[in-house]
This record gives C-alpha cells, sequence and structure tokens, in this order.
C-alpha cells in the first residue's frame, strides 16, 4: 500500500509516495534522489546510510519511511550552509579522513548527531559516537582527530 | 634515473577529491538512475554443489512489475561463456554469467528477474522454484584431493587445477645435515576484502547509435570492456565503460563477475537501462574471497640460527570457478621473505572446491606466504632458545646486497630490513618491554610481544595477464588549464591529487588548475586495472613521462620566442625564463597561445597543440623463466617491521593490542599524507584478517558468515595505539623512487599478532596454528594446553 508522506529535509518540506516497506534510505535516495546517504550492508551495521531524524543520527535503511512521516530529516547534504563547508566537513578534508568516500557521509551524520548535543566530546565518546560505521579504508585515526578538531569550532 | 622530484610532488596537498565526497555529491553506480531504468535481483544457488533438474519461472513472469525472467540455459543460448585461468599451469575454465546445468557453491546466480524496482525483483526472486539433484559437496581441499572425491568441474577431470614445483639442488641433503629443523602445518584462513560499497552495475544500451554504456563499480574498467565484447560479441569501439566513483576495492572489484557480463546482454536485449547493486549478503557469497592455503613446511637451521633452507608444501583452495593464480604463484615465489636463505624447495597445489570463486584481495598470496614465514621464524626461535629479534637480524638480506636475486629469481629492489626492525626496537622500547613483560606475568597478566618483518611484492606483470604498464594523456587547454587522462582508475588511492602534484611538478600549471580524468574507457587511453599497489609504480611514472614530455613542448617553443636553448630555460611563476637572466622571459599562457593559435611561431618540425601521451612499462620484470626456472614477476619491495604488545585476558579469551609499533619504507613518497593515511588503513584490515575476520562454511557448504553480523569488520572501538614511522629507500627502477604502498600494512598484524599472542601465552605453551584470534579459539587452545598439561 502507497502513501503519501511529508517530511522536513534540509530544512524544505518534501512529500512522496511510499510503500508500507519503503526503506527511509531508499526513499531519500530514489524518492528525493538525494543520494549522499550511501547503503553499504542494509542491516544496520556499516552505518553508511546514517541520517538524522529528529535530531538523532539513526541508521536509515532501519526505519520505514512512514515511520519518519511529518518527522524532521539531514542528511550529509544538509550539512554545508550557503555552499561554506561545515566545520566538520573541513576538518574531515584537513585531516584526510576520506578515502574512498563511501562512509564518509554517515561518519559525517553520527558526528554531527554527537557534536549537536553541545558538550565538547571526550576521545571516548568521539569513539562511542562512531563505532556504529565501519570505514575499511582509513583506519578511523584521521576521523577521530577530525571530529575532535572540529569539536572546537562547533556551532550547531 | 635523471630526475628533479620538485614540489609539489613529496608534499602533504590536500585531496583534490574529497570535497565531494564530504557535501555528499560523490556519484556512485547506485547514485545513477537514468530514465526507464529496470533493476535485477537473482535467484541464487540454496546448495553448494548440485545438478540444476528443473526450475520454474512461470510464477514470477506473472508477478506483478516484473519485466522480464531468464534462467541459465536460456542466457547460454546467447552469450558466451568467459574462458578462465589458463596459464601454463592453471587448467582453463568456462565461466557463464548463470550457472548453467550444475551449481557449483553456495549463492551462485542461476537466474535473474527483471523488474521495474527492486523490491518488486526480490518478490518475484522468491517466486521461482529450483529441483536440485544434490552431489557431495567438496568443502576440505585436503579431502578434495583424494580418489573418489567429488569432482567440481568435470571438464578438468579432477580438483586439482593448478600445480608448481620449484627446487634447488641439492636440498634435501641441506635438510640431512641441519642441526635443527622445524617444521608446521599453518594454515591462513579464508577472508574477503569487503568494501563499504558492495558491488553495482548499470548498463545501458543505444538504439540509435548500436552502442553500449557500462557504468560499473570496477577497478579495471579496461578489461572488463574487452571482456563485454568478447561474451557478447559486440564490437569493443562500441562500448564504453565508466566507473565513476568506487567506494573500495582492496582486489575484490579488480575481476571480472558473472553478473557484471550479464547486464549488458540485459540492457541490449529489452531496450531499457539495467541496474544491479549488490547486497552485503550476496556480496559475502559472491565477492572473490582470499587467503586460505595450508602450507606443510619446514626450516633447516644451523644451531646459532642461521637460516640454510626451507621445504613447503601448498594447498590452495581456489573455490569454485577459480579465476587466477597469482596467489598461489606469489605465496609459492616468496616464502623465504626478506631473509638470505638460497636453498628451497616448494609444491604448490590450486584445488577447486565448492566455495566461493578465490580471487584478488589486497596482499594476495604474498600474505599468506609472509604470514607464514613469519610465524615459523618464531616457532625457530623458540625451539633455539633465540629472541625473535636475533634471530631475525642474523639472517636478513642485508643493505647493501641489492638488488638482491632471491632464490626463485625474484630481484629485491632496494632495503633496509635491519635498520627498520632496529628502529621499531627504539620506537617500542624492546628491551624495557621484556623486563615488563616479566613483572607482569608474576602478577598475572599474560602481555605478550610479537615481532614481525613482511615484505610486499608489488607492482606484477605476467604474460597476457595484467600490469605490463600504465599510461596518461595530458592536455593543457587553449584556458591554461591542464586535464590528465589516467589509464587507471581510482577506489580511494588518491590519483586526482597525486597525478596532479606530478604534472604540476613538470609543467609549472598550478595544481588547482590540474582535473585528473579516470576510469572511463572513452577518453583514457589503455591501462589495465588498479591492484598490485601498482599506481605508485607504473602510473605515477607515466603522469611523469607525459609531464616531461609536455614540459619539453613548453621549452622548445619558448626556446624559439626567446632565442635560448631549453637547457638554459626554467618554468616558474607562470613564465619561462632564462636561467642566467630572469628578465628574459616569456608567460606560459603566451606559449598556450602559440601552441594552438600562432603555430608560425612554433619550432620547425613541432607539432601544434599542447597533447602528450606518456607510457611507462613496469621495470624490473621477466616474462620468462630462466634455465633453473627463476623469474622475477613483480617489479618493487616495500616492507614493514611490526612489533605488537598484547595482553591476553586469560578468563574471557579477549586480546587487547596494547600498542603496535611499526616502521614502513615503500621509497619516495609522492604525498606522505596519502600513504599513512592508507598505511593506517591497510593495517587495521590486517587486525581485521587477524583477529576477527572469517568465511566459515558449513560441512555441506553452506557459508555461515554472510552478514556483518556474522562476519566482523573492525571498527573505531578496535583500533590500536599506533606508532608508525617511514624510513626511504627510493626504489632504483622508477623515476620517481617509489614503491607500491597499498598493502604492506595488512601484512604485518596477521604473524605479528600471532607471534605476540603465542609468546603471551607461553606460560600456558599454547601453540597456534589456525586463525583467527577469537576469543572462543584462545579459551579453546588454553583448554587443550591445560588438558595436555595435566595428562602430562
Amino acid at each position: 500500500m502507497a502513501k503519501t508522506i511529508s517530511l522536513i529535509v534540509n530544512g524544505k518540506p518534501y512529500s512522496g509516495e511510499a510503500e508500507s516497506r519503503t526503506l527511509l534510505a531508499h526513499f531519500l535516495r530514489d524518492g528525493l534522489r538525494l543520494t549522499g546517504t550511501h547503503l553499504g550492508c542494509v542491516v544496520g551495521r556499516c552505518g553508511a546510510c546514517t541520517v538524522l531524524w529528529n535530531g538523532r543520527a539513526v541508521k536509515s535503511c532501519m526505519v520505514f519511511a512512514v515511520q519518519a512521516d511529518g518527522d524532521e530529516i539531514v542528511t550529509v547534504e544538509g550539512l554545508a550552509q550557503d555552499k561554506r563547508l561545515h566545520p566538520l566537513q573541513e576538518s574531515f578534508w584537513k585531516n584526510d579522513a576520506v578515502e574512498c568516500g563511501y562512509c564518509t557521509p554517515g561518519m559525517l551524520m553520527s558526528a554531527y548527531g554527537l557534536l549537536s548535543k553541545g558538550n565538547k566530546p571526550t576521545e571516548e565518546q568521539i569513539k562511542r559516537a562512531i563505532s556504529g560505521n565501519l570505514c575499511r579504508c582509513t583506519g578511523y585515526g584521521n576521523i577521530v582527530a577530525a571530529i575532535k578538531e572540529a569539536a572546537l569550532n562547533f556551532t550547531k | 634515473m635523471d630526475f628533479p622530484i620538485n614540489a609539489p610532488i613529496g608534499e602533504r596537498v590536500r585531496r583534490k577529491e574529497t570535497e565531494r565526497f564530504v557535501t555528499g555529491r560523490g556519484r556512485y553506480v547506485d547514485d545513477l538512475l537514468p530514465p526507464g531504468t529496470l533493476h535485477v535481483s537473482f535467484v541464487r544457488s540454496t546448495c553448494a554443489h548440485a545438478r540444476i533438474q528443473s526450475m520454474d519461472v512461470d510464477a514470477a513472469r506473472a508477478m506483478p512489475g516484473v519485466r522480464a525472467v531468464f534462467t541459465g540455459k536460456e542466457i547460454a543460448q546467447h552469450v558466451k561463456p568467459l574462458r578462465v585461468g589458463g596459464s601454463s599451469m592453471l587448467r582453463t575454465v568456462k565461466l557463464y554469467p548463470l550457472a548453467v546445468d550444475k551449481v557449483r557453491y553456495f549463492g551462485e546466480p542461476l537466474a535473474v528477474v527483471v523488474a521495474d524496482n527492486r523490491y518488486l525483483a526480490e518478490d518475484a526472486v522468491d517466486a521461482v522454484s529450483v529441483d536440485y539433484e544434490l552431489l557431495p559437496a567438496v568443502i576440505d581441499p585436503e579431502a578434495a584431493m583424494e580418489p573418489g572425491a567429488a569432482v567440481v568441474h568435470e571438464d578438468v577431470g579432477g580438483n586439482i587445477v593448478y600445480k608448481y614445483h620449484f627446487a634447488t639442488d641439492g636440498i634435501d641433503k641441506v635438510f640431512q645435515a641441519a642441526d635443527v629443523v622445524v617444521k608446521e602445518r599453518i594454515r591462513s584462513h579464508r577472508i574477503t576484502a569487503c568494501p563499504i560499497e558492495p558491488r553495482a552495475y548499470l548498463a545501458q544500451y543505444n538504439k540509435e547509435e548500436d552502442s553500449l554504456t557500462m557504468w560499473s563499480a570496477t577497478a579495471n574498467p579496461h578489461s572488463l570492456r574487452g571482456r563485454i565484447a568478447e561474451v557478447l560479441s559486440f564490437p569493443e569501439g562500441k562500448i564504453r565503460v565508466i566507473a565513476p566513483d568506487v567506494g573500495g576495492s582492496f582486489g575484490v572489484k579488480i575481476q571480472t563477475y558473472q553478473e557484471e557480463l550479464l547486464l549488458p546482454y540485459l540492457s541490449r536485449e529489452l531496450g531499457r537501462p539495467i541496474k544491479w547493486c549488490e547486497t552485503r549478503v550476496e556480496h559475502m557469497r559472491n565477492g572473490r574471497h582470499g587467503r586460505d592455503q595450508i602450507h606443510y613446511i619446514e626450516m633447516a637451521l644451523t644451531k646459532d640460527g642461521t637460516m640454510l633452507g626451507i621445504r613447503d608444501k601448498i594447498i590452495a583452495d581456489m573455490g569454485s570457478t577459480y579465476t587466477v593464480d597469482h596467489s598461489i604463484l606469489a605465496a609459492a615465489l616468496y616464502m623465504t621473505g626478506v631473509y638470505q636463505i638460497q636453498n628451497y624447495a616448494v609444491e604448490a597445489l590450486g584445488i577447486s572446491t565448492n566455495k566461493t570463486t578465490h580471487g584478488s584481495l589486497r596482499g594476495i598470496g604474498k600474505a599468506d606466504a609472509s604470514y607464514i614465514l613469519e610465524r615459523l621464524v618464531d616457532i625457530a626461535a623458540l625451539e633455539l632458545k633465540m629472541d625473535p629479534i636475533d634471530i631475525r637480524m642474523k639472517n636478513f638480506i642485508p643493505a647493501d646486497a641489492f638488488p638482491y636475486r632471491n632464490v626463485t629469481g625474484a630481484l629485491y629492489d632496494s632495503g633496509q630490513y635491519h635498520l627498520a626492525m632496529k628502529r621499531t626496537a627504539e620506537i617500542a622500547g624492546y628491551e624495557h618491554l621484556r623486563k615488563e613483560q616479566a613483572d607482569l606475568r608474576k602478577k598475572g597478566i599474560y602481555r605478550g610481544i610479537g615481532v614481525a618483518l613482511v615484505m610486499e611484492p608489488t607492482s606484477s606483470s605476467r604474460i597476457h595477464a595484467t600490469g605490463g604498464y600504465a599510461s596518461c594523456r595530458l592536455r593543457i587547454d587553449p584556458s591554461g588549464a591542464a586535464t590528465v587522462f589516467s589509464s587507471m582508475g581510482e577506489q580511494g588511492q588518491g590519483h586526482e591529487t597525486t597525478i596532479a602534484q606530478i604534472v604540476a611538478s613538470q609543467t609549472g600549471i598550478p595544481f588547482d588548475q590540474i582535473t585528473v580524468i579516470h576510469g572511463d574507457t572513452l577518453p583514457t587511453p589503455y591501462g589495465f586495472g588498479t591492484g598490485s599497489s601498482r599506481s605508485s609504480v607504473v602510473l605515477m611514472p607515466s603522469a611523469w613521462v607525459a609531464g616531461k614530455l609536455m614540459r619539453d613542448k613548453i621549452l622548445g617553443i619558448a626556446a624559439r620566442r626567446l632565442n635560448v636553448v631549453p637547457e638554459k630555460l626554467e618554468i616558474g611563476d607562470g613564465q619561462v625564463f632564462a636561467k642566467e637572466n630572469s628578465s628574459q622571459s616569456i608567460a606560459v599562457m603566451e606559449i598556450i597561445r602559440t601552441a594552438y593559435g600562432a603555430i608560425h611561431l612554433l619550432p620547425e618540425n613541432m607539432e601544434p597543440g599542447l597533447e602528450v601521451t606518456g607510457y611507462f612499462v613496469n621495470p624490473n620484470i621477466d616474462y620468462t623463466p630462466d634455465d633453473k626456472g627463476r623469474m622475477n614477476t613483480f617489479s618493487s619491495y616495500p616492507y614493514a617491521a611490526v612489533i605488537a604488545v598484547v595482553d591476553v585476558d586469560v578468563e574471557t579469551g579477549m586480546i587487547n593490542i596494547v600498542r603496535y609499533c611499526t616502521v614502513h619504507d615503500c621509497g619516495n613518497m609522492i604525498n606522505p599524507q596519502i600513504v599513512e593515511t592508507q598505511h593506517q588503513g591497510s593495517i587495521m584490515q590486517g587486525i581485521g584478517a587477524a583477529l576477527f575476520e572469517e568465511l566459515r562454511y558449513g560441512e555441506d557448504g553452506q557459508l555461515l558468515s554472510s552478514t556483518f553480523m556474522d562476519y566482523r569488520l573492525p571498527s573505531v572501538e578496535e583500533m590500536p595505539a599506533l606508532a608508525l614511522e617511514h624510513i626511504v629507500t627510493p626504489n632504483p627502477f622508477t623515476p620517481l623512487g617509489a614503491k607500491g604502498a597499498g598493502e604492506t600494512g595488512m601484512l604485518g598484524p596477521p604473524p605479528a599478532l600471532c607471534n605476540a599472542v603465542e609468546d603471551a601465552l607461553s606460560p600456558l605453551s599454547v601453540k597456534i596454528r589456525e586463525t583467527p584470534l577469537t576469543p572462543d579459539r584462545i579459551l579453546d587452545l588454553i583448554e587443550k594446553a591445560q588438558a595436555k598439561a595435566a595428562n602430562g
């Protein structure tokens, strides 16, 4: 059964048709063509599909689109404002925290979810926040360094 | 070689490509959706070895949104099989896009559904019923060699599909005369690469042009193009393969797959774009697997620890439709590793089984060799009561012996093994570590120190196989910006940045004004896939050659305009000027205008325009063996010394890596930042291989670890404290002095961590011969060792 759902994505209202079984990740990618959100396992382990759902970082392959009806979603495309990179994006670039780029949007959104809470996180908290995001290229060290640096000049 | 290594070569320049990745603007195959695209899902075998008796696809054809269903038999009438294997040592088999009469591994595709979307395609897959006549599953490679074992490929005649033999004269005498012989059976377990982006393909047939475009998450676009042409009997010139952004490969995407050959056929047949993105479960079951070699290996030594010789028998599990033999040959050629051992014998057998096809994986074959050798060295050290560093230092090939011809004919370009080991021991504080270990043991803490020095043969080339050369075409546009068309695609290696660094250094065109195009067979010159860490050994030098040709052309034009010989000219700050009188100068832009629009001012016989192609042939390669069967099939030899420190919790079996210290030498680095990041990731992948990851098969051939829930990749939580340093011994065979850099990291953890854990558990006499070192395996080993001790 298809249903029309409405969401606020990256601050803009969207509506579209979703089957009851359509995953939020597929709705964002195929329906709204926001392809920055990636799929790597579809069992909630790799985290490449992480988005913010009402302010919380979630894996969008674990959510049905209809569950998010009326809610607010932020994807990686929503981080940069007025063509200016978000401090997290700048910091990932500067710290060489990206190789193939496939896990990157999910990493950024998990980090964004953590930093949005407002406190300056410890290294342990940073690791905890991205422990559900797998990266096969970088070995994580530069990603942790990037998030640590971004936390210093982060404004929500 | 005379070569000016000018900035920005060698600088930690930020990657060009990162900006699009952090903003979600990367473009991977799954991000493409041409209008009218249909989606594919595969019916896959639910058993490991069976004859297909019948298949009923009628119900599936009637399902909503289904456009077509094809069985393997139907496809075989229209698509030629790919002939794979076929070296002098490897038997040839035919690879059809879908299984025809028989399935040979769990998950093999045997029918395909095309539907309006993926959800509907998968619904229809569930409606296909298949009747199988079960055959005995051939799972254990040693049992597969026995007479009477079921045969995977009847037309090959048996399960031994590959044989290689090499022996030096008098090897048996060396073993008879030795003071000590250590002998072991060691197995490297089966793992897979697991890039976070699974495979993904999109084929679009254009009826008007009778042409075909294939977007593939491949690491080998030019070869793929030829193979599609072969199986479809379609002109190669009308096929364009595009590898857009590719989300990692680590070897697994360099080979051609069954599904990859089928999609172009479907698109031509149905007249619509056809897309398939692999699920993770499919990737674990169908993506190429790696490692899985059993070695019966022995080493002869003198009492003082001098290594005299090695004898080895390798039994390699190739899986079902084996495609390459590099894994076995690389292991067989490099079992003597970094040591001065000139007596060696090996018998290597490749065995076909009912497991997923074996293929490329970061460190293919070389990781098996270095793991098993470095384990054996520790076992020998224990037998001789020698320190693991001392026995290595005693036997390393000395720095002044390079280029060094090893016993199988490999020519190692350069290295400073003693220095790397010594420096690693300094960083680790080795002497202090040993004292600390003794104190901790008194407190009941099982701390272990593991030593290894791993060497990674990189940039392979073999006749009719891969990697003989790479190429870059370089164009300076009339606007003054430059474009480089690279023969090799990238999957995270940073070519867009490093190629631009090289071209900027040669031509004076600013780094920001250089764009690198790769992965598209239409504009790029021919070349082989991104694997064997050959980018830095052949691709980057080809960019350097292109840069040099362009530089010569710019200087030639300036020479005529300034009336100064080219040798006395220099490029800098957008000008070409006389070295002895910098006021005698001409703007680079003026030279560009001359090349395109004022060609009457060009030197005599110079072609107009600014476009050149640089080729670089893989150096230091033998394509045929000498009379003793010796040859060099890899061109450069990076290495890393490692000391790993671990604590083992004997109650839980958990291993904590306290510190991982390593000194890496990959020669000159074009961009040290890129090397370091890649090396860290490579080490982490090796930690996963040593401690967590394993493809496990049941006796019936079912793959038991086919999701990320049961095949565990290391996460950030498993990241150890890492002390990483480089030493630089330039490669004398390439103009940039670089060796391969992508794989050495992955080789270190398996031997270093196993050596460390065995060292930690030495008070309990635990011996490690099987991996990965999961907590349950550690507890099991401790229990067995205790039972053995109790029974005297």
